[in-house]
């Protein structure tokens, strides 16, 4: 969701090799060259994605889990219509509602006279089953629950009740279909899982059972008899009902006590719900049926009781307790885990939209206030000032980053630093004898040793930094320099542009970088708290860098570190947006991968660097308790909770409502492709590319989220011994070399541009 | 069981071509730019032998494969019938869309010229399926009375001889029992809507390419288009015409698209382009197959708008990858000739399939009879996998008896079993 705040390539590879070997990296293999990486990549890659996939299965499998006890998966709706009954036995059809079918010859039992069994089906529900509970206690009645398993499963503390007070339990199968549509396995499946729910909730076994969508004894037919007879045959009786109060149909009260009433003081088992909907009028039947059958001298037994048989409990012990047990708690964390993911689904969409208002709001503030015509940050600042080119092996792109320097309208001075280049960077460049351009020549050490080094060398008292490989428009330094007439500014971000934005890949970057040019960035400066001068572009006044001790080592983001450490002594960081670099963006996964484990990791670095603003004083603590907490909010933390709208877009997808679940993934990505647009416009881009907008959710996002986590991971586990200063270890190795340790010594390099793009975790 | 489901009406079948650009029959297959012979190499170059394969164009193996491919799940789809084969794998339209390419590439040519050499491959491994099949019908009591006119039925009997609407068949014949069931010529004529659509695409391919040249994103887009008129059903003419417009607006765009390809239209366009409309139109096609009630028995292929858009959507992104393999990738040369096969024999293998897939599945299921199978392994009896297997072994019976008929309408020497290997 974050836009990384782009920086632009160089410092992609910056600190790769050996100096960054922190005491916890493998010592060997570090600077792969692509035709190794690719070998080592298949050995590593499990390990680093261990761990963000099984955290993803175990969330999916808590989803289905739920999804299975809410009836959302394996949910059967079908209902048979009657059929005819030739082949039930008569005996059967004009007999009682208890059937007896365990032997061969189904015989049926009747409820004796004045005596009652209240039976309630489909529960236990969290609402309604309490209410039905505190009625029968009030009148010292009791009766059968026929519970479901998906049901029993979720609130295994209303069954446990049901027990204690002494009501009888009846399977009613785990999630109600219609047992003649199903096969004899559906069929166990649906007793056992339902015996395995009561088990956990209660530690009991039943025997006594009521088929989903039954009635009546003269109702079973050649369809539903079948099923009673197997059902017969696996030790259960199957229990039907004398007078049906079709509660579920909200007939009102005195139609239930009507209807569940039987004549003339007969015995009966009566038909209610305590689950599926507004049970609130079945209650309220109880507060009539109870007393008054009371008084006409019925009793309301268990059915057991009332057959004059033994308990149709059975207590479980052993492996099929802990069974049960183990899948009622399971059920329970799944409940739990969904209403976590939802709250945390809800404080992600609305970080995600706060931040996108704020952006659109303070992005609107900021253009307006620098394109009015007579804004200026000062008068017009014409002195020279000094361009710094760090490179390392950039034979291919050096070339045309000179020339376009050579043509800057500002007047400048250009120092390419060379960081120990082995491809001839530096004699391309001195041979090219342009006027003004100086080469400075060091072993290799590092961008940020590099650009100290450039710093050192350096006539004037403003320093613009970019990277080897970029190209600045003619009008751009002088643009990057003007807020520096303004005496707070300490340093300027320019607007990094990707070059090669036609491949797919690169497409994306490029809305990436609008974005975050023109949205983040804005935002960030109007608030004072912009994390990184893009390593691309960027302008820093000689002074705040010495006062903060110039570039450092201590992260993997120099740039993020060295602005965070500007805000801190109280400068301004400002943006201009008019300052435009040409950048090439990573063309491959690869290489965007390394790129952006370094950003984010190197983030996540500055920011632990630079903790203590948090409690500081002064303009220190104003960052620590601003900028610090909303960049961690924004860049480290929201992005760490966004996969969950891709969870619930997949769980609603599967599950459903799939209509809904669609419909509210493409708001949010209307609201993206509303924010982007307001971007391209302001940087006056073709909308063109945002014909890649959907599909960039839909993978590369994803892409981004596992780079993060495992930025997280690195910096959880073994990350902590990195923020120790560097050594220097010279275990490096020129980009061709094999991944064998080398001796230091002369020449030993290792830099930005070609070595290693992806840093090992 | 495992009778072969077909398709309602309108039904997409899977498409037969094989184009192969040294023996291709549905598709004309091309050679190198100074053969003078519209059909291909000289005769006796058996598909993928290596030698013409080196004068010719280079062969695309990545086309071969994608044809296989597209043979393989028509056969298996009309076996099973599950809903979601079309979608794992849009075989009608990338097949139209390989067949498209190859038309765009001969159009070098006079049409005429091209037209005539493309209906000439088509139609004899046609003819000797409707000599076989019609002479079964006749022979099963099918007739000019069959109907009550007769009239008509000698005229739609031409419908064997040029496809322009779909050949007739016989209703309620006897079949041969335990082998050959009862709906034998449905299922005998069942596949050949591709055949009739075929030849329309073949006939419109000078019109067509020249307004992809002209306007080759409205020339794209108008299948399409046109797929949309036809779910609204804005105008109806006969049964007979309806059912060709609606298969010419299903695949044109996918036929179009394999021309566009050709012509380097989509080469053209910035990379980022094609893979970010195409789930657009696919995704676009989900939704109005899931809006239309998509399910099992009703599935892409009582959609056309949705298999226009799906099949759209897929074949753009196919050719957009496509890697152009003049050589097989290490891993998929084992499959070397069997892949070489299919493509050289894909007319015929698309002819006979359906008709094997009915025998298969009638000689399979006398098994039932034998008690000792059917009360031990009543699964084994129900799988579909051995009737696959038969099915194949039947198909490849039909490849030594009628598949000569394809050597012979494109002029070359017939071949039993031509996988390549000379």
């Amino acid at each position: 969701m974050t836009h990384p705040a782009p920086r632009g390539r160089h410092d992609r590879s910056q600190r790769t090799a050996g100096k960054h070997t922190g005491p916890q990296q493998p010592a060997g293999p570090r600077t792969a060259r692509k035709k190794n990486v690719r070998k080592r990549n298949r050995r590593k890659l499990p390990m680093r994605y261990l761990l963000p996939f099984m955290l993803l299965v175990a969330l999916l499998a808590m989803l289905m889990l739920r999804g299975y006890v809410h009836s959302e998966i394996l949910a059967d709706h079908r209902v048979r219509d009657a059929d005819s009954n030739t082949q039930v036995p008569k005996d059967v059809r004009s007999g009682g509602p208890v059937i007896d079918a365990r032997s061969g010859d189904a015989t049926t039992l009747r409820i004796p006279d004045r005596r009652i069994v209240l039976t309630f089906d489909d529960g236990p529900d969290p609402v309604w089953t309490p209410k039905v509970l505190d009625k029968l206690k009030e009148y010292g009645a009791h009766g059968v629950f026929f519970v479901t398993g998906n049901m029993a499963a979720r609130h295994p503390e209303l069954v446990e009740r049901m027990v204690a007070e002494g009501h009888e339990i009846g399977l009613h199968t785990f999630n109600h279909p219609d047992l003649s549509y199903q096969s004899t396995e559906r069929i166990d499946w649906e007793l056992s899982q339902n015996q395995l729910a009561l088990a956990g909730a209660a530690g009991i076994r039943t025997s006594i059972f009521r088929p989903p969508y039954s009635s009546f004894s003269y109702a079973m037919d050649n369809k539903s008899w079948p099923v009673t007879e197997y059902i017969g045959r696996r030790g259960y009786l199957t229990v039907v009902n004398d007078t049906d109060s079709e509660d579920w149909k909200r007939p009102g009260v005195r139609a239930i006590v009507e209807r569940a009433t039987p004549k003339d003081g007969k015995g009966a088992i009566i038909l209610m719900h305590d689950s599926g909907g507004d049970r609130s009028q079945t209650v309220a039947a109880l507060d009539t049926l109870l007393p008054d059958l009371k008084e006409q001298g019925y009793t309301f037994t268990r059915l057991t009781t009332a057959l004059d048989a033994p308990s149709a409990h059975t207590p479980v012990t052993g492996f099929a307790l802990w069974k049960g047990k183990a899948f009622v708690s399971a059920v329970a964390v799944s409940e739990r885990v969904t209403g976590v993911l939802v709250v945390g689904l809800a404080a992600i969409g609305v970080l995600v939209l706060a931040r996108f208002g704020l952006m659109l709001l303070l992005s609107f503030l900021h253009a307006r206030k620098v394109r009015r015509k007579d804004f200026s940050w000062g008068e017009p600042l014409t002195r020279p000032v000094s361009v710094l080119v760090p490179a390392y092996n950039e034979r291919e792109c050096i070339e045309a980053t000179v020339r376009s320097l050579a043509v800057s309208e500002h007047p400048i001075e250009i120092i390419v630093i060379d960081d120990g280049s082995t491809d001839g960077t530096a004699d391309l460049v001195e041979a090219m004898r342009l006027p003004g351009v100086r080469v400075v020549r060091q072993q290799n050490a590092g961008k940020p040793a590099a650009l100290n080094n450039g710093i050192r060398h350096a006539r004037y008292d403003i320093v613009v930094m970019m990277d080897g490989d970029t190209v600045f428009e003619p009008s751009t330094v002088g643009e990057l320099v003007q807020p520096f007439a303004d005496p707070r500014v300490g340093a300027v971000a320019g607007n990094a542009k990707v070059g090669n934005r036609d491949s797919l890949i690169g497409a994306w970057q490029h809305i990436e970088y609008v974005m975050g040019f023109n949205l983040d960035r804005r935002m960030y400066d109007v608030l004072g708290c912009m994390p990184t001068i893009p390593g691309a572009v960027g302008a820093f006044r000689r002074e705040a860098l010495e006062r903060v001790g110039g570039m450092s080592e201590d992260t993997l983001a120099e740039d993020t570190d060295v602005t965070m450490a500007l805000h801190r002594d109280g400068w301004r960081v400002v943006y201009a947006e008019n300052a435009r670099a040409w950048t090439e963006a990573p063309e491959s996964v690869q290489q965007l991968w390394s790129q952006r484990y370094r950003w984010s990791y190197g983030t996540m670095q500055a920011i632990w660097k630079h903790r203590r603003a948090v409690i500081e004083r002064g303009p220190s603590g104003r960052f620590g308790r601003v900028g610090l907490p909303f960049v961690s909010l924004f860049m480290v933390v929201a992005p760490l909770l966004a996969p969950l709208i891709d969870v619930f877009l997949l769980y609603g997808l599967v599950f459903g409502p799939t209509g809904k679940t669609v419909a509210a993934w493409f708001g949010v990505l209307v609201v993206q492709a509303v924010c982007a647009a307001y971007a391209f416009r302001l940087d006056k881009e073709r909308m063109v590319h945002l014909i890649s907008l959907p599909l960039q959710q839909i993978l590369y996002r994803q892409l981004m989220y596992v780079v993060l986590l495992q930025s997280w991971i690195t910096a959880l586990t073994g990350g902590r011994l990195r923020w120790q200063k560097l050594r220097r270890t010279g275990a490096v190795e020129a980009p061709g070399g094999t991944s064998a340790q080398r001796p230091q010594g002369p020449g030993a390099d290792a830099g930005f541009g070609a070595v290693d793009r992806r840093p090992y975790v | 069981m495992t009778a072969p489901t077909f398709p309602t009406a309108g039904s997409p079948f899977p498409p037969a071509g094989p184009p192969l650009p040294t023996t291709g029959p549905l598709l004309p297959p091309e050679t190198g730019n100074g053969a003078q012979n519209a059909d291909g190499n000289a005769a006796g170059s058996g598909a993928g032998s290596p030698a013409p394969a080196r004068r010719g164009p280079v062969r695309d193996r990545y086309f071969d494969l994608l044809r296989a491919l597209a043979l393989f799940r028509v056969v298996l789809y009309h076996l099973t019938g599950w809903a979601w084969l079309p979608i794992v794998f849009p075989s009608m339209g990338v097949m139209f869309a390989l067949a498209g390419t190859l038309m765009a590439r001969s159009l070098k040519r006079p049409a005429a010229q091209v037209i005539r050499s493309r209906v000439r491959r088509l139609l004899p491994p046609l003819w000797l399926l409707g000599a076989i099949g019609v002479t079964g019908m006749v022979a099963q009591g099918w007739g000019p009375d069959a109907e009550g006119h007769p009239g008509w039925w000698w005229q739609h009997l031409t419908y064997w001889i040029l496809p322009l609407s779909d050949p007739p068949y016989a209703y309620d014949v006897a079949g041969i029992e335990g082998i050959l069931g009862e709906s034998w010529p449905e299922d005998l004529a069942g596949p050949l809507w591709y055949i009739r659509a075929y030849l329309w695409f073949v006939l419109f391919s000078p019109l067509l390419l020249r307004c992809l040249r002209k306007l080759p994103w409205p020339t794209l887009l108008a299948p399409l288009a046109l797929s949309v008129v036809m779910r609204l059903e804005l105008f109806s003419t006969t049964e007979r015409l309806d059912s060709a417009i609606t298969d010419f607006s299903t695949f044109g765009a996918c036929w179009v698209l394999g021309m566009a390809h050709q012509e380097g239209v989509l080469k053209r366009l910035p990379a980022y382009i094609v893979p970010s409309i195409a789930p657009l139109f696919a995704g676009a096609g989900l939704w109005w197959a899931s809006h239309e009630g998509f399910r099992s028995g009703f599935d892409l292929d009582s959609i056309p708008l949705a298999q226009a858009l799906w099949s759209f959507g897929c074949v753009l992104l196919l050719l957009h990858y496509s890697p152009s393999w003049t050589e097989w990738p290490r891993r998929l040369r084992a499959f070397d000739r069997p892949i070489t096969l299919l493509n050289s024999r894909a007319v015929t293998v698309y002819l006979w399939h359906n008709v094997c897939i009915l025998t298969a599945a009638t000689l399979y299921d006398r098994l039932w009879s034998v008690d000792a199978l059917s009360e031990n392994v009543p699964w084994l009896l129900e799988s579909w996998i051995p009737v696959l297997l038969v099915t194949w072994a039947l198909i490849a019976l039909c490849v030594l008896a009628f598949g000569w008929a394809e050597d012979v309408a494109a002029k070359r020497r017939p071949q039993l079993w031509p996988d390549g290997r000379s």
